[in-house]
């Protein structure tokens, strides 16, 4: 499977190129146009529920992953896929690392690669509304993500501080812990900031230059009452 | 009639239409697009006797509002700007048609009918969350894209999801259905705001531009934020 | 203090290098990320009544912090929405802000709450605006591409277009039309700005895009 980033950097599509038999899962809603030479699987991941119907009608925001998996039929089949928010995408190919990634910033992973949506090492952290959820990848191939905004990669070496609104992705070796920006509880409420992340130990870590949360507390208020 | 002099600024992110118009020129344009003008032009609400629908509650058939720009008094910049983040995009029409969602219609100029009500406009689309303009005659079109717009020149057959169809040629052939594989038939549409898991397959040979971004994926992501209803 | 403004223009945000003695003043909820070895200091800004009026009127939020470090550190600042950030060097003039258009600034800036006039408020912009001077730099933030604009005589801005403007230029509240016009055309209220001056414009607003959302809800 070939692939391009196209209309890169604030509203970037992936440009997938498969051929006869090559298979791309990605969530449901992220295909914009595709060929016709496709078969199309729906799956639900299990998330302490089993099967597509059961995951539907648990409608929240980060408790339901539906999966669309895009097989070619015929050879040279083109697909394009995209997130939910402006900003970037970035293609990594896993050679038997694992990375942790947040929910919404997966996009979409070639079949060696394996999806674990039970992993709750940071907990789930609610921000007005929104879960947090996040997935495990390992395995062998490729897996996209996204960002809202501009991807950017810290190379930790010792410990580095993120607001938890703009973690994308990060090396499962490193060790994190959530916690308060700041000497006190007083200083975490006063200064605005949410939950932030400490990382230490040494790996990568992809950040994205804004926050969602940030931009739909803003944003919210300002639209119709549901 | 001279030519519209015009140029389009800080493509492709946050895109904005910048008309120079001469003395007793005119443009035509989307009423919530206006940023900037100096006070020589004039402007003049459309007004059809119609109720001030908004965008999404807009039905095919409905009458277009637009606003009546003039360069009354003089020569004068006029500065628009598309509501979502994006691209705007010029297309030169010369006698053929363009099929346009409504919310990507920015603004014409003179020699150009665009309209709501057009044969096929009601029953193919309705329900679909697609409600498609037809511009048609000889003059500039401009629409705009929510993010990047892909040309895609469609020789045989594509499907583009509804949500990401900004314009197309009418020299293509169009269908609306249900993208294959999703196999919960009807109960998938009430679960997914609009028309989410529509595709229109596209057959013959035409452009089409696809944007990057689509606007009901965003309003699944921003309804957590919505303020809430207080129950009586 | 060295600074860099990336991914222009749509998702600034600003890339900070500090060492010890060096500081930098910022929203609330701006930063991204950054070194452990940074800190940052909670402080009223504009005085503590400009902050209580700013909160109750609306606009920025109650408070900014000031990060520094005692040794060295990276810190990475931006802003709730996509769009451009400049960077502006305040060589002892002011400049007005609109709420929301503030990201970061040099601790030798002097931060404090303007009066907008009625007019303004009635275009939603606020009561008050904020009120940089001094000297040093100042990162101001759009939804949006920011366009700058030297008026000489009048000149028309939809009001949530508007980002910042040097003090000579004169803002006076005006219909874009009649009133029956401005109802129907959406348009509203329009500021009708009388230079000489520089204003900064963004491409886009906040308030254009929730009438976009909400035409589809």
């Amino acid at each position: 499977m070939e692939s391009e980033i196209v209309a890169r950097p604030s509203a970037s599509a992936a440009k997938l190129s498969l051929d006869s038999n090559e298979t791309i899962t990605c969530e449901v809603g992220a295909m914009i146009a595709m060929s016709t030479g496709f078969s199309v699987q729906t799956s639900a991941s299990k998330r302490g529920g089993s099967g597509l119907w059961a995951g539907m009608k648990r409608m929240v925001a980060g408790e339901n992953f539906f999966l669309n998996h895009f097989t070619a039929t015929r050879p040279d089949q083109t697909l394009y896929l995209g997130p939910v928010l402006s900003g970037d995408i970035v293609h990594r190919r896993l050679a038997g690392e694992t990375l942790i990634v947040q929910g919404s910033s997966w996009l979409a992973s070639g079949p060696g690669v394996e999806l674990d949506t039970t992993f709750q090492g940071l907990g789930n952290a609610l921000f007005s509304g929104e879960s947090m959820f996040w997935i495990r990848c390992s395995g062998h191939g490729d897996l996209f993500l996204n960002s809202f905004g501009a991807i950017y990669e810290v190379n930790v070496e010792e410990s580095h501080v993120v607001d938890s609104g703009h973690i994308v992705a990060f090396d499962s070796s490193l060790q994190f812990s959530t916690g308060k920006l700041g000497d006190s509880w007083l200083q975490t409420f006063l200064s605005g900031e949410g939950l932030v992340c400490h990382f230490r130990g040494q790996g990568k870590l992809y950040c994205q230059s804004h926050s969602p949360p940030s931009f739909g507390k803003l944003l919210g208020p300002m639209l119709r009452a549901r | 009639m001279s030519p519209l002099d015009f140029d389009i600024l800080e493509r492709p992110d946050f895109a904005m239409l910048r008309v120079r118009l001469a003395h007793g020129q005119q443009l035509f344009a989307e009423p919530a697009a206006l940023a900037a003008m100096d006070p020589t032009i004039d402007l003049k609400a459309g007004f059809q006797g119609g109720v001030l629908g908004s965008v999404g509650r807009m039905f095919a058939g409905e009458n277009l509002i637009l606003n009546t720009y003039t360069a009354a008094r003089g020569g004068g910049e006029l500065l628009l700007a598309p509501g979502p983040a994006g691209d705007v995009v010029h297309y030169s029409l010369r006698g053929g048609s363009l099929l346009l969602q409504r919310g990507a219609y920015l603004a014409n100029g003179v020699g150009v009918e665009v309209s709501a009500k057009w044969a096929g406009a009601r029953g193919f689309f309705s329900g679909t969350g697609l409600i498609l303009l037809r511009a048609q005659g000889a003059g500039e079109l401009f629409f705009n894209a929510y993010g990047a717009v892909l040309e895609l020149d469609v020789a045989g057959e594509y499907m583009v999801d509804t949500g990401y169809v900004v314009a197309f040629e009418d020299t293509l052939e169009y269908q609306v259905t249900t993208l294959p594989g999703l196999g919960l038939g009807g109960r998938a549409k009430s679960f997914f705001f609009g028309g989410e898991g529509l595709v229109v397959r596209f057959s013959g040979q035409g452009r089409v531009w696809v944007q990057t971004r689509a606007i009901n994926p965003f309003l699944s992501w921003v309804y957590p934020y919505r303020p809430q209803k207080k129950r009586d | 203090m060295e600074s860099e403004i990336r991914s222009r223009p749509a998702f600034a945000n600003i890339l900070v290098r500090l060492t010890q003695g060096d500081a930098i003043v910022a929203e609330s909820d701006a930063m991204a990320s950054m070194s452990s070895s940074i800190t940052l200091r909670t402080r009223w800004s504009g005085g503590f009544l400009g902050a209580l009026l700013r909160r109750v009127f609306g606009g920025e939020s109650l408070f900014v912090n000031e990060f520094s470090t005692s040794s060295r550190g990276e810190l990475v600042l931006t802003q709730p929405f996509p769009g451009d950030i400049e960077c502006v060097e305040l060589k002892g003039q002011t400049l007005y802000l609109q709420a929301g258009a503030f990201v970061a600034c040099e601790p030798t800036v002097e931060l404090g709450v303007g009066y907008a006039g009625l007019s303004s408020f009635i275009a939603r912009e606020g009561l008050f605006r904020l009120k940089l001077s001094g000297r040093g730099r100042v990162w101001m933030g759009a939804y949006g591409g920011i366009l700058s604009k030297d008026i000489e005589g009048e000149y028309v801005v939809d009001s949530s277009h508007l980002v910042a403007y040097e003090p000579t230029v004169q803002l006076k509240l005006g219909l874009a039309g009649s009133l029956l016009t401005s109802l129907l055309s959406r348009e509203g209220l329009v500021m009708r700005l009388r230079g000489p001056g520089r204003i900064y414009l963004q491409t886009r607003s906040i308030e254009g895009l929730a009438s976009f959302v909400n035409g589809y809800l």
